[in-house]
């Protein structure tokens, strides 16, 4: 059931400068039980460490892809020790998995792009858990990735993932936050964080798309590196449009 | 301009559909536009497009640029629907295309692929 008097636009204005601890409390206020924190088990632990302080009985997942870092399955188990919190760890269709290994092998990605492969262990899983929820609390921020994440307000509704039937809202409370500030308040609050951080590794996803940085190299980079370019090619707008 | 029957909600419900595809600066259609279009033979509903326009990379000012400029698509291929009362719909996500038109269902993996390909900014889940 979607709340139907949630203003999303006018609300994303009024908190658009506000602490994320705000933002948090909004959305937990607001959608009680029927919402989740979504936990990649990277930086967004800090929504973990404020949103308990607020909601002790707070709902977090996490997608297993089946193929995250021996560091990050640490973290996850770490995180659910320290803030005594269950994790609902959401897994892929073992048979979609199957069937593309089986037809593909298990690189297939570096060949025809991370699409297939995200949809099946990411995407499936993931809109079927937020089909059962009102809302959904993210760590996306702007400065993450200034081509797609730039606009990212700090609650809206979901475009990607509401449905004729169901409207989802979307918290992103961190959408303001540098990375910077992330890490400020993970020193000054004793949090715990996923140590592939350091060794360089400052966007965490699955062990073969992700790599770590250099100083000075943006964390986009650390991802998907091999496919920039085709990324692109549906775009409609003039950037896109080679000069002559 | 055709009715659409396979829709029991628009059953009688004359509806004009345009679909506008990428073709690249090199001439060959984008790969979304070609999956798409693949996808559409397979259901059978390659007929139900009474028109195709060409969004052209080599050309701003071509019909398809300017229809997405006009409608402020930023990813191609995407669908404008009009009915008979000259009201007009754009889908740019096939599968809530499909649904919302043809009252068809697609597979999740197809489902989740148009996700990740028209949500950008999910590029890190």
């Amino acid at each position: 059931m979607s709340k139907t008097n949630f203003d999303a636009v006018k609300l994303a204005s009024e908190y658009d400068s506000r602490h994320p601890s705000d933002i948090l409390k909004l959305a937990l206020d607001n959608f009680n039980n029927n919402i989740a924190i979504s936990f990649s088990g990277a930086e967004d632990v800090v929504l973990v460490d404020m949103a308990i302080k607020i909601r002790p009985d707070l709902k977090v997942f996490s997608l297993d892809t089946g193929r995250l870092h021996a560091e990050t399955y640490r973290f996850l188990e770490q995180v659910r020790e320290k803030y005594r919190i269950n994790i609902d760890v959401l897994f892929p269709d073992a048979e979609s998995v199957q069937k593309m290994v089986t037809n593909k092998g298990l690189f297939s990605f570096y060949k025809d792009g991370h699409r297939e492969c995200c949809g099946i262990r990411k995407v499936v899983p993931l809109r079927r858990k937020l089909s059962t929820l009102d809302a959904w609390i993210t760590g996306q921020r702007k400065d993450q990735s200034p081509a797609t994440r730039a606009g990212v307000p700090v609650v809206e509704k979901d475009g990607a993932f509401s449905t004729a039937d169901h409207t989802l809202y979307k918290f992103n409370p961190l959408s303001n936050w540098s990375s910077a500030q992330v890490w400020q308040y993970i020193r000054a609050n004793n949090v715990p964080y996923n140590e592939l951080h350091n060794k360089g590794f400052i966007s965490i996803g699955c062990e073969p798309c992700t790599r770590p940085v250099l100083p000075n190299q943006h964390e986009r980079e650390g991802r998907w590196w091999w496919e920039e370019e085709t990324m692109k090619e549906c775009g409609l707008h003039a950037g896109n449009i080679s000069k002559p | 301009m055709q009715v659409i029957s396979a829709n029991p909600e628009t059953s009688d419900i004359a509806m004009h559909i345009t679909m506008v595809k990428k073709v690249l600066a090199d001439g060959s259609a984008c790969r979304k536009c070609q999956q798409v279009e693949a996808r559409l033979a397979e259901a059978g509903l390659r007929d139900k497009i009474d028109r195709v326009v060409i969004a052209d990379e080599r050309d701003l000012n071509s019909e398809g640029m300017l229809l997405a400029g006009e409608h402020q698509v930023k990813q191609a291929p995407f669908f404008i629907v009009r009915d008979d009362q000259g009201n007009e719909t754009v889908h740019t996500v096939y599968f809530r295309f499909i649904k919302a038109v043809f009252n068809r269902t697609a597979s999740e993996s197809e489902a989740a692929a148009d996700i990740i390909d028209t949500s950008p900014d999910l590029d890190y889940i």
